[in-house]
């Protein structure tokens, strides 16, 4: 028993230090992926503000950068993929660390396809669109015409004129406001969603942990009906030879006791006599 | 609550409308529709008490509501956007010269049931279906740890009867070792006192045969 405990304890050791290793990279690889996920997704919405009232200059800039972060973060989570990939096929570790280094490749992957998508859908709004200039708040048409037809204009055409442009600033203001409103509900919506996720996300690590634990019991419950097992066995071939023994004392006891019959009678015989 | 009151107006016209309650929103609304400035496509929210007007304008068709305060924008403009489709789908051209109320009589229909889908279900809008199906999904998580907590007192029993079954079959093992013991011992005392009786048996016979104990005869 003690001999068997150092043996089981031997290993053991040595897999909780090759865990310790193993288990830098392919973290290091799902916090890559996590950040390109969330870079991509910062990307995305950039996108969509493209051809919108507040595409700006400044907002390709920042297109940009983000595109330049998003294929650096992308490298380095090549990199250490490659990694763990290679202590893979060198060191023999078990296959469940093989498949998740696998699921975490397929993942990597579906983001990048991800990224190249939204980079596509860029290229073609940046194209389709010219950055919205806001020095420039008027129309050139109106430029144009003001300059040409501006010493003619009565002054009640011009007080026309004004109160359109207000009017046009006005209703722009107005829809402004009002979609900045639907925003800000929109997004107080996605909040509540995004909290019962992380709510959901705790009770599935909780469940996780349990499982975990429960799995200890259930690897006790084998060990105790295996050695259950195997001490019954022993005890049914000790009691076997025991049942064989016991047909051989039955045999000597009879083969006694006609001896003995026998002697009785030869010495009852001699007396008579 | 949701959504109380709704309308379908051009310009100050009435075309159609439908009240959920007895309130005095049909008068506030036309107050509404004679005070919206300009004729561009618009989207605006007057308050009034708790209730707030939303109003929606588009080509020269005003779709209006009154909502809740609780019940946001969102999902009355959604209201609004859907209404409009559907009366320009349903009446087309017509909407430029029809006469007030003109098509109250089976519009209002629609907008009592536009205004039932908007107000009680959550479908009608993506955020709220989402919010719900994760209220759900919470829920069943919320079922699945109770039921691996169960599961988990009902393995550590389990533990503790295969210990007791394992520490059994050890004590059974250990006895079954002691009786085969027990039983050769008492074959091996057997045939021991079978060899002495033979001996015995032998050594008399002999004496009668050589007439005396120190069987004197037979040397």
């Amino acid at each position: 028993m003690s001999f068997q405990d150092i043996e089981a304890g031997r290993p053991f050791g040595s897999r909780r230090g090759l865990m310790n290793g193993k288990q830098d990279p392919t973290q290091a690889v799902a916090a890559g992926i996590f950040q390109i996920n969330t870079a991509v997704s910062t990307f995305q919405r950039l996108v969509n503000t493209l051809g919108t009232p507040k595409d700006t200059l400044d907002l390709r800039e920042k297109l940009h950068k983000t595109r330049l972060h998003i294929g650096q973060l992308v490298k380095d989570t090549s990199a250490k993929l490659k990694q763990a990939s290679d202590i893979d096929h060198h060191a023999e570790v078990n296959a469940s660390k093989k498949i998740a280094d696998a699921k975490l490749a397929k993942d990597f992957q579906a983001v990048l396809k991800e990224f190249q998508k939204a980079q596509r859908l860029a290229a073609e709004r940046e194209t389709a669109y010219t950055p919205f200039v806001p020095q420039a708040v008027l129309p050139s048409s109106y430029t144009a015409s003001e300059v040409d037809v501006g010493s003619d204009k009565s002054p009640e055409q011009r007080a026309l004129l004004v109160e359109s442009r207000r009017q046009e600033v006005l209703f722009l203001d107005n829809e402004i406001a009002f979609n900045e409103a639907i925003i800000e509900e929109r997004e107080q919506g996605i909040q509540e969603i995004q909290q019962q996720i992380g709510e959901v996300n705790e009770i599935f690590k909780d469940l996780a942990v349990l499982v975990h634990e429960q799995g200890a019991m259930i690897d006790d419950i084998g060990s105790n009906i295996e050695n259950s097992h195997a001490a019954t066995a022993q005890a049914k071939s000790q009691l076997s030879k025991a049942s064989k023994t016991q047909r051989s004392n039955s045999s000597l006891t009879c083969l006694l006791l006609v001896i003995f019959g026998i002697v009785l009678l030869i010495v009852i015989i001699v007396l008579a006599a | 609550m949701g959504i109380l009151y709704a309308l379908v107006g051009r310009g100050s016209v009435v075309l159609a409308e439908f009240s959920g309650t007895t309130t005095n929103a049909s008068a506030i609304a036309r107050q509404i529709l004679e005070k919206i400035p300009g004729n561009n496509d618009t989207h605006v929210s007057y308050s009034q008490d708790r209730y707030i007007f939303h109003v929606k304008r588009t080509d020269g068709l005003t779709v209006l509501c009154m909502a809740d305060d609780t019940a946001g924008r969102r999902i009355p403009f959604a209201f609004l956007e859907d209404i409009h489709q559907k009366f320009v789908r349903t009446y087309g051209r017509a909407v430029h010269s029809a006469q007030p109320y003109g098509m109250n009589e089976e519009f209002s229909r629609v907008l009592s049931q536009q205004m039932e889908y908007y107000s009680s279900d959550p479908n009608a809008d993506r955020i709220n279906r989402l919010k719900g199906e994760m209220s759900q999904v919470r829920n069943v998580m919320i079922e699945n740890i109770d039921k691996v907590l169960d599961r988990g007192d009902r393995l550590e029993l389990l533990v503790d009867k295969t210990a007791n079954m394992q520490g059994n079959t050890f004590r059974f093992r250990k006895q079954a070792r002691r009786f085969r013991s027990t039983v050769w011992w008492r074959n091996v005392k057997l045939t021991i006192a079978l060899i002495v009786v033979l001996l015995v048996i032998v050594y008399v016979v002999l004496a009668f045969v050589c007439h005396g104990p120190a069987l004197p005869s037979c040397f």
